[in-house]
């Protein structure tokens, strides 16, 4: 592998967690690494960034680029692509990733693979694996010739510890017009259904069919629980619950004593959302689903037949 | 107005999927298929900018073997204008790129105001045909988004981040956008759209009349092999009849503490 250019993200201010994990991915591929730092003012995250296993680190800083914007993001990559030359380039798979990886690839014509959690080296080709079918099949990709474009899941390499020195260069002519323009960032309303210091949650996805069912057959047993309900984005989108229900990447991070997931499968946004729970329970009738492997307990079956039952044994255990 | 929407037919939701015995694919010839979800929601989108403008065309277009009719009919009965579907037996499993090479011949014989597709398709969740297509297009893109206000020559949206934040941007049209799940309520098609599906037009189009070749579209990468994920140490499953689990259900939860 000659080089790999990783293509670094800032959050609250520093280096996303996401980054020093494709660090970690670029070193086990051996061969050199380079780095691209894009934003406005960011020249210390760059140094951070050279002494983190980042390499020679280039910095995109430009004040049109203050904000994330497509258009200025993808001008920059091309810019260090031209410069180092690389094999590879490595982005994180998020919001930002699946908004500029793409571009990259048609700008160079070339091969790319998206949410990728292993990189194999075969010959002088890449095999990327990579999950497919909502988590139910992993799949391996090859993609052959250089360079190709690789946008890597969060969390599948640990973020690297080590220390190196690196270098830091400035990269010229990022700076320009963005045709896709910045307004603001607007967050959540924060909800009055506050997840995250919940003890237990019971949650419900699309196996449960209708909205009714969150009443009838999920409720009786989030109160015998004393717990509070969650769900599943499908469940959100469809309007049966709202926003603050949900669990996942774009709802609720939360970490109880005791997760219950009933019909729902283990997409990785809605693992991302729960995965570290103290206690995992899955209720699924499909024994492949992919639920089961977070799960430390696992209830293969009927969520009709079997939640009813559990509601009624956590009822009598209380002595009610 | 004209505005494209390229949509993509995925297994059905409920279907039980089966690796085909080359291990490359999932066995699909006896399977549901349905519109992929985003792309309903992109869908979705073009009809209500219909509603508002009776004079904005909608097309509906999509790269897949001829089941892919089906939900082309699907779309058209719930309002598309017309339909066009792309097939070349050399664009079995194409790539991202491969697909958006071909979209774009598409979309640049069209010349569309707005083109829409969904995030992300649910059998491959590559997340890429939309900026690669816009790439290729050279026109601005917006992805995973929840809202778009038209207004004149430019759309507003509200792009979906992590934990619920939104980042709103504007482009210029010509523009293209991925539509995020839950934009939208997606209507049904109603049997009066279902009969009148029957008579709009439905082109069936080869690489060779869009101009290109399979040389001109070969893909880069290549699914070599899907199957099922090792199984780490799972979970420990709880075995026996619905009341034998039920009190092993509740043992767990007092070994916890919770009970
Ligand atoms: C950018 C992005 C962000 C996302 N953010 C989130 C997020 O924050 N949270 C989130 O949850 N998802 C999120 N998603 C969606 C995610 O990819 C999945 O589509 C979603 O998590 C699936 O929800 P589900 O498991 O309820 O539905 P499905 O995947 O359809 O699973 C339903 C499950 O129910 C089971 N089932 C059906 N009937 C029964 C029955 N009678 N008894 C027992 N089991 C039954 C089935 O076997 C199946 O496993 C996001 C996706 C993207 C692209
Ligand atoms: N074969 C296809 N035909 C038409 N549109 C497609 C096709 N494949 C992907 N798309 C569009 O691209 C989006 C993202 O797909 P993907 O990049 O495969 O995850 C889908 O939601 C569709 O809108």
């Amino acid at each position: 592998m000659a080089k790999t250019l990783i293509v670094a993200e800032i959050q609250k201010g520093a280096l996303r967690e996401a980054t020093l994990e494709l660090v970690t991915a670029a070193r086990k591929l051996g061969g050199d690494v380079a780095s691209l730092v894009i934003g406005s003012g960011v020249g210390g995250i760059a140094e951070d960034l050279s002494k983190k296993g980042g390499g020679k680190v280039l910095v995109a800083d430009d004040p049109s680029l203050a904000n994330y914007n497509v258009d200025g993001w993808t001008r920059a990559i091309r810019k260090a692509v031209d410069a180092e030359k690389p094999e590879l380039i490595l982005i994180s798979n998020t919001p930002i990733g699946w908004d500029v990886a793409g571009r990259v690839a048609a700008q160079l014509d070339c091969g790319i693979a998206s949410d990728v959690i292993k990189i194999e080296p075969e010959g002088s080709d890449l095999v990327f694996v990579r999950r497919m079918f909502n988590a139910k099949f992993d799949a391996r990709l090859r993609v052959s010739g250089t360079p190709r474009v690789a946008t890597m899941q969060p969390g599948a390499s640990e973020a690297y510890a080590g220390s190196d020195a690196g270098s830091v260069v400035k990269l010229d002519g990022v700076g320009g017009d963005a045709r896709t323009k910045f307004v603001e960032i607007r967050t959540a309303p924060a909800g009055g259904h506050d997840l995250t210091k919940a003890e237990i949650i019971v949650s419900g996805g699309r196996g449960l069919q209708k909205p009714e069912n969150f009443e009838a057959v999920l409720k009786p047993l989030v109160d015998a629980l004393g717990a509070q309900m969650g769900a599943s984005r499908p469940v959100v989108d469809a309007g049966w619950l709202p926003h603050e229900y949900q669990v996942g990447s774009s709802g609720q991070i939360v970490s109880p004593k005791l997760y219950v997931a009933v019909g729902i499968s283990g997409a990785i946004q809605h693992l991302v959302g729960m995965k570290n729970s103290n206690f995992i329970i899955a209720i699924n009738k499909d024994a492949d689903a992919p639920i089961f492997e977070v799960a430390d307990v696992g209830i293969v079956g009927d969520l009709f037949e079997i939640v009813p039952a559990l509601a009624s044994a956590v009822k009598s255990a209380k002595g009610g | 107005m004209k505005i494209l929407v390229c949509l993509k037919q995925v297994p059905h939701k409920d279907a039980r999927l089966e690796i085909a015995p080359d291990g490359k694919w999932i066995a699909d010839a006896n399977i549901k298929f349905e519109i992929n979800d985003y792309d309903n929601y992109a869908l979705e989108e073009a009809l209500r900018a219909k509603d508002k403008d009776p004079a904005t065309e909608v097309v509906v277009a999509t790269l897949g073997p001829d089941r892919v009719q089906q939900s082309l009919r699907t779309a058209l009965g719930m309002g598309a204008d017309r339909a066009i579907q792309v097939w070349d037996d050399s664009l079995a499993g194409a790539d991202s790129l491969s697909v958006a090479k071909t979209l774009a011949a598409v979309a640049k014989a069209e010349k569309c105001d707005l083109v829409l597709l969904g995030l992300m398709s649910d059998d491959t969740n590559f997340a890429l045909t939309g900026p690669i297509l816009a790439e290729l297009l050279g026109v601005p893109s917006a992805t995973g988004i929840v809202s778009a206000k038209l207004d004149g020559g430019q759309v507003e949206v509200e792009r979906e981040l992590e934990g619920g934040a939104l980042e709103v941007v504007k482009l210029p049209l010509p523009c293209l956008l991925t539509a995020q799940t839950g934009m939208n309520e997606v209507r049904y098609a109603s049997l009066k759209g279902i009969m009148q599906a029957k008579k709009k037009p439905l082109d069936k189009k080869s690489l060779g009349d869009l101009g290109l070749s399979a040389g001109a579209v070969a893909s880069k990468s290549k699914i070599e092999k899907i199957y099922t994920p090792p199984k780490g140490s799972g979970a420990e499953i709880l075995s026996g009849s619905k009341d034998e689990v039920a009190q092993k259900f509740v043992g767990k939860v007092k070994e916890l503490g919770l009970l």
